[in-house]
């Protein structure tokens, strides 16, 4: 998978980079909307982390120019704004996502994956971890073959942790796709559910599979 | 025209007419007279002299003294009615509408130059208002791209398998503080948005007792830990015209207010009535309360109350006003009572949209 990185502040730009390379990735550069353009049309891309301000020719232009050369590549927008009307804006000329500044570096990457991913890739109607089963259709959840009650917002917790399971989900994501948040409530509201989706999943079986990675997220995974 | 021009110029137009109906009067009377002299011949001189005279003081003085009186209040009228309308016009005009001119009158009167030098004015206070929002708005947007640095340096940092417990703790510690920097940077980047009327309300009809009954779910999850029991005393059906996601994010903040302010084992009411043709939430919770001479004050931006007596709570202390903001993006208002040590209760009043077939 080869992801080109449009950012002009050279911090930001290389540690999206490392974390991106982390996580498998290989990443391109540039620091300009004319570079990317180039870039983009030299390489076949996977995906594209585009930062809207950009010296000379913005992200929004760039992603235009990119629609226009019927590119499907998928593109992420990044943002210091932060506007509701500016994440419309992008949708609409062709983004796949949107990300307001600061970002969480586990969420741009758990975005990056998604976009990169899209087609077909675990969208199986069983989701496995270890002893852990959850039949998306039915909404049923088992562990060690017992059933596990869950109220409707746990089951979509504990879904979209299965859907990525192995991989560090952010708080944000998280809000956004259990709970529709486009904002940042400042509550622990998700370290509260993850505790409860703990009880219910962790606390009377081995090994745990609902881990916390401090200050970064939450992973659901065999080993810790 | 200056204002005492034009009322000399008027006065002496009233005073002309006062003198001529004066006159008219006058002749009117004395042809009358004539009759009267030729029928009465049997009174005497000086009987007909003192009766001319309280007819000449009827005829005349009374006339003139109505017709001045009346001439007077016109003019006055006339003059001040500019006044009461640049009083009103002035009276309407907040911190949010300074672009709003006076009205002038455009005849260059001593009024008129008042309502210009007021216009002035305003148009510099606006100025000054709009610098300051613009300051806010560009200082927030400035902050977001070091913030990034740090946040995605931190977090970068934290992934190094190789650090020890202790720098892990710190640099997590390090990430939360910075991650609050973050939200009040949002917050304050959200208010002064809203204060330039650069945020725009994607409104359409919104089932409020569904987000209410969503919220009261999250409430109870949030109050477990420190067992506070939540309620949710009625919940009727309620359509408002609204942007579905600052609706939750208002009823979030009073859920996570009730919660963080409250007391171990305390208690947190909801509810939500249609009242009069708006929908009313009302969230009450116990726990220390706000003191009276607070209470004004709580939508203030970083108002925190007295700091000696309010628990620390971890806060950006932006939510209340963005609460408030909120409500009155949507047309509503929102309220906050408080019995000290005892209940403090918030009340969001929304009006309702109006009643559309209904969908089955």
């Amino acid at each position: 998978m080869r992801v080109l990185v449009v950012e002009d502040e050279k911090k930001t730009a290389s540690f999206v980079r490392k974390a991106l390379q982390a996580e498998g990735f290989a990443v391109d550069v540039c620091h300009n909307g004319d570079d990317a353009l180039a870039a983009a049309r030299a390489t076949p891309f996977d995906g594209i982390v585009l930062d809207i301000m950009l010296p000379g020719r913005d992200g929004l232009s760039v992603l235009r120019q990119l629609r226009e050369r019927k590119s499907a590549t998928p593109v992420l927008l990044l943002s210091a704004r932060g506007e509701v009307n500016e994440r419309v804006e992008g949708l609409n000329a062709g983004a796949d996502d949107y990300l307001p500044k600061p970002f969480e570096l586990a969420e741009l990457v758990a975005r990056v994956r998604a976009l990169t991913r899209r087609s077909g890739e675990n969208k199986s109607t069983v989701l496995r971890v270890a002893d852990l089963t959850l039949h998306t259709i039915t909404h049923r959840a088992q562990r060690g073959g017992a059933d596990i009650e869950l109220t409707a917002r746990e089951y979509r917790l504990l879904e979209f942790l299965m859907r990525d399971a192995g991989r560090i989900c952010g708080r944000m994501m998280i809000l956004e796709k259990v709970w529709d948040y486009d904002f940042d409530p400042g509550t622990n509201l998700v370290d509260v559910y993850i505790r409860r989706l703990r009880e219910k999943i962790d606390a009377n079986f081995e090994p745990k599979l609902l881990h916390t990675v401090r200050g970064t997220g939450y992973v659901l995974k065999e080993q810790p | 025209m200056t204002i005492r021009t034009r009322l000399t110029l008027w006065y002496s137009v009233v005073l002309c007419a006062v003198a001529l109906a004066v006159m008219t009067a006058a002749l009117y009377h004395e042809f009358v007279i004539e009759k009267h002299h030729h029928r009465y011949q049997g009174k005497s001189e000086s009987e007909r002299d003192s009766e001319d005279l309280i007819d000449i003081l009827t005829w005349t003085v009374v006339p003139a003294v109505a017709f001045g009186l009346a001439g007077g209040w016109w003019l006055t009228r006339q003059a001040l009615a500019p006044v009461a309308s640049l009083t009103q016009a002035a009276g309407r005009i907040t911190e949010r509408n300074l672009g709003e001119e006076l009205p002038r009158t455009g005849n260059a009167d001593e009024l008129d130059r008042l309502a210009g030098v007021f216009n002035d004015m305003l148009a510099r206070l606006d100025d000054s208002f709009n610098r300051t929002r613009e300051f806010t708005l560009h200082a927030s947007h400035e902050l977001k791209t070091p913030l990034t640095v740090l946040c995605g340096e931190t977090e970068t940092a934290l992934r190094d398998e190789s650090l020890s417990a202790a720098e892990r703790e710190r640099a997590a510690s390090q990430l939360d503080e910075l991650r609050r920097l973050a939200r009040i940077v949002d917050g304050l980047t959200l208010l002064a948005k809203a204060d330039a009327g650069q945020v725009t309300l994607k409104l359409e009809p919104v089932r409020l007792d569904e987000l209410v009954r969503d919220n009261f779910e999250d409430a109870r999850i949030l109050a477990e830990p420190q067992g506070i029991q939540v309620e949710l005393t009625a919940c009727e059906e309620a359509t408002v015209p609204a942007d579905r996601h600052r609706l939750r994010q208002l009823l979030l903040n009073l859920a996570d207010n009730a919660v963080k302010y409250n007391q171990p084992q305390g208690r947190v009411t909801m509810s939500l009535r249609r009242v009069d043709g708006v929908a009313e939430f009302t969230i009450a919770n116990t726990g220390p309360g706000i003191p009276a001479e607070f209470l004004p004050r709580v939508f203030d931006r970083f108002f925190r109350g007295d700091p000696a007596h309010s628990p620390t709570v971890e806060g950006c202390g932006l939510g209340l006003s963005i609460v408030q903001w909120i409500a009155s993006a949507h047309s509503g208002s929102v309220k906050v009572d408080s019995i000290p040590s005892k209940i403090t209760t918030v009340t969001v009043q929304l009006p309702l949209a109006e009643p559309a077939p209904r969908i089955a």
